[in-house]
């Protein structure tokens, strides 16, 4: 019996209008978001090997380690971010590293271009929580009391039709036709990854899987949602402008009251405030130290040689001090504002979890790697990288140099012996490790299982207002 | 032909929530082979009657069987031997008649059928050959209405339910309805059917009742009925005269 409703369901909803509209807007939009993304990330790679080269090209001729400041580095860009973004073009790519200090991320791609923060990417992420959710509500709004209006509900429970497979017939087939105009473009989309230029890996390829995975799960939810309101309203009218509400609410309102609740409950200091306070306090230990400059005193007089190495010894330790009390500061401050941000981090994603859409995006982001993790994984991986740079500076030039310190150099004249330039390839290259699926699976579960609790939930709710539903 | 009765309404009343009484302490049957028709107003209980034989809705007391199952105890088992016909039949508008009475007569339990069998019983309903696999989103009234008795007639069941199943059709079309109602009693269906039409009741039922204001005010064969004017009685049981 629940296959038979299962296939009328599906041939009733492949033969509609709405469905060759669905499957229309969807076959262009998920194609269109599988070419763009595949465009931005073959854009993304371009500038990451330019900058890349030009980072490198700014210290060729350099004949001394000392004038390497700083070395940049760069996020690469992760083809499955390109279909699921995330947080990826929020946070800045480029890190100035030096041999000490903090670490700061830089050039966002929203930064350089600034009308897609406006509008953002048209990617997964945007089609499955606006757009399908959207399609779920048309596909199920109508499901029970439409029936019931056309007359269809009457004749077809005058036969030994049990309501629970009526129901279940109901879902599994709206379901199944919502998924035809949303699976076949994906696998068109994934054949044609390759000949955009962009290959996945086997973990990008179970993200993928995953991300399909939790915005089925997700359509799920709106179209159980559907099924419950319909079951409960005597008419389609009625139950369509209730479930557009729910829908503006769950996807445009909640995941944006959800920050500003958390902010009302969670005060995080911003960043300028933050870096002030740093300033001041650098400020005010670079101070102390100028007046310690007076208690240089040396032995090595006649010898300039000998002189300059003691006086960058000298300078070296009261700046392995100072960055000592700073680095103290700072990660108190730092530490701080972590904590504060993580809470109310936690809090949002707590209101925002009553919206399928927002668990949706959460879970999809983790799993490609575009998490809010993705901006604290790349500065801890940065922050490894300054060690691994730090150890090889001084290496070369005998000083963890970066912060502010005073060096004598000995500068060579015209007759001297002319200086080798250095090789800056020998410096350790940066690798960002992507945050596997496998990273993000936990997560993942967890609100891919809320979603599934959602779905358990309002088909739970459509089942019992069916079962009182007069079919009349 | 077993004659136990197929139809059963034993003291059946219903009471709506609101306190109206729909449906007063009603008692009939239909054995197979007969038609029973209910005569009312608007409002009178028939629709309500019938609604409680498909357990569309309960009965406040009493019980309504098929087949000797009452329809509120064990409602899925007692519907496998009914078929209904509502006043206006409305079928997908998405599928053709044939897919439509093959979705609605597979529902019904039947699932042995051709599309062959469908296009004979659609032609046996009257509904020309040309119409079998067009979408019934252009169908009249009376075309679904086809439909509809062609779904009950190859679900096959031993009762049949109508709802003011002559409502809006044209003569014609009244007409040959009317025989084929004969037809499926003489193939042994005991039918129960609501109407206002009380020439088309006098034609075809085996027995008339009258229903007012949720009683059954009369009940009598044809043969009770012979020589009478079943017009005038029928106002006169309307207007109260013999209260």
């Amino acid at each position: 019996m629940t296959k038979l409703i299962i296939e009328k369901e599906l041939r009733d909803i492949i033969g509609s209008t709405k469905f060759a509209v669905t499957f229309s807007i969807c076959s262009v939009l998920i194609l269109l978001s599988f070419y763009i993304g595949a465009q931005n990330y073959r854009v993304a790679q371009a500038q990451y090997e330019a900058s890349k080269s030009a980072n490198v090209r700014q210290y060729e001729g350099l004949t001394d380690w000392m004038r390497v400041h700083s070395f940049k580095i760069f996020l690469p860009p992760q083809p499955i971010a390109t279909l699921v973004s995330g947080v990826s073009n929020d946070i800045g790519r480029t890190i100035e590293v030096r041999g000490r200090g903090e670490l700061r991320s830089q050039d966002s791609r929203y930064g350089d271009d600034p009308i897609f923060a406006m509008f953002r990417f048209l990617d997964l992420d945007f089609i499955f929580s606006i757009v399908l959710s959207l399609f779920a509500i048309l596909f199920g709004y109508d499901a029970i009391n439409g029936e019931k209006e056309r007359g269809t509900l009457r004749l077809t429970f005058s036969n030994a039709v049990p309501r629970a497979e009526y129901i279940t017939g109901k879902f599994v087939g709206s379901f199944l036709a919502l998924t035809i105009p949303l699976l076949i473009p994906i696998l068109i989309g994934t054949l044609f990854l390759p000949l955009f230029g962009i290959s996945l890996s086997a973990n990008e390829w179970s993200a993928l899987a995953l991300i399909v995975a939790a915005g089925l799960i997700s359509i799920g939810v709106y179209l159980s949602l559907s099924l419950f309101v319909s079951a409960k309203t005597e008419r389609s009218s009625t139950s369509f402008l209730l479930l557009l509400s729910i829908w503006i609410l769950t996807v445009m309102i909640i995941p944006r009251l959800s920050v500003v609740g958390a902010d009302l409950f969670v005060k995080v200091p911003n960043m300028d405030e933050i870096n002030s306070q740093k300033s001041r306090f650098m400020s005010q230990i670079w101070n102390e130290d100028r007046t310690k400059l007076n208690g240089f005193t040396t032995t090595n007089k006649n010898d300039v040689q000998a002189l300059m190495n003691e006086f960058n010894k000298y300078m070296q330790n009261l700046a392995d001090e100072r960055e000592k009390k700073y680095n103290e500061f700072a990660m108190r401050l730092n530490e701080d504002r972590y904590n504060r941000q993580m809470e109310q981090q936690q809090l949002a994603l707590f209101f925002s979890g009553i919206s399928p859409s927002a668990l949706f995006s959460l879970a999809s982001s983790e799993v490609a790697g575009t998490s809010l993790k993705l901006e604290q994984e790349y500065l801890a991986q940065s922050k490894e990288y300054q060690k691994e740079y730090a150890k090889f500076m001084k290496e070369k030039t005998g000083m963890n140099m970066g912060g502010f310190a005073m060096v004598f150099r000995k500068i060579t004249d015209d007759n001297a012996e002319k200086p080798t330039t250095i090789n800056i390839n020998e410096i350790p290259q940066f690798t960002f490790k992507p945050i596997e699926a496998s990273g993000g699976i936990g997560p993942y579960a967890g609100y891919a299982g809320v979603l599934a609790a959602f779905n358990l939930l309002f088909f739970a709710g459509a089942f019992a207002a069916f079962k009182k539903y007069d079919v009349r | 032909m077993n004659n136990q009765p197929l139809l059963e309404a034993v003291n059946l009343s219903k009471r709506y929530e609101d306190g109206a009484l729909a449906v007063n302490n009603v008692s009939f049957f239909v054995k197979p082979g007969e038609i029973f028709a209910m005569l009312g107003g608007n409002g009178a209980g028939k629709t309500t009657t019938i609604n409680i034989f498909l357990n569309f809705i309960e009965p406040t007391s009493g019980e309504a069987r098929i087949n000797g199952i009452s329809s509120h105890v064990e409602p899925l088992k007692a519907k496998q031997h009914v078929a209904f016909v509502s006043e206006n039949v409305m079928l997908y508008t998405n599928f053709t008649a044939i897919q439509n009475l093959d979705y609605f007569v597979r529902l019904g339990g039947k699932t042995q059928y051709t599309k062959d069998d469908y296009r004979k019983v659609l032609l046996r309903v009257g509904l020309q050959e040309e119409a079998h696999n067009k979408k019934l989103k252009g169908f009249s009234k009376g075309m679904r209405q086809k439909c509809g008795i062609a779904v009950a007639i190859l679900k096959d069941a031993p009762a049949i339910l109508l709802d003011e199943p002559t409502s809006g059709l044209d003569p014609k079309s009244g007409f040959e309805f009317i025989q084929l109602l004969d037809s499926l009693r003489n193939e042994g269906k005991a039918i129960l059917m609501s109407t206002h039409d009380i020439f088309r009741a006098k034609e075809i039922a085996d027995t008339i009742g009258i229903m007012r204001q949720g009683n059954l005010v009369m009940q009598k064969s044809r043969e009770e009925l012979s020589g009478e004017n079943l017009e005038q009685l029928y106002m006169n049981f309307m207007a109260g005269v013999y209260e």
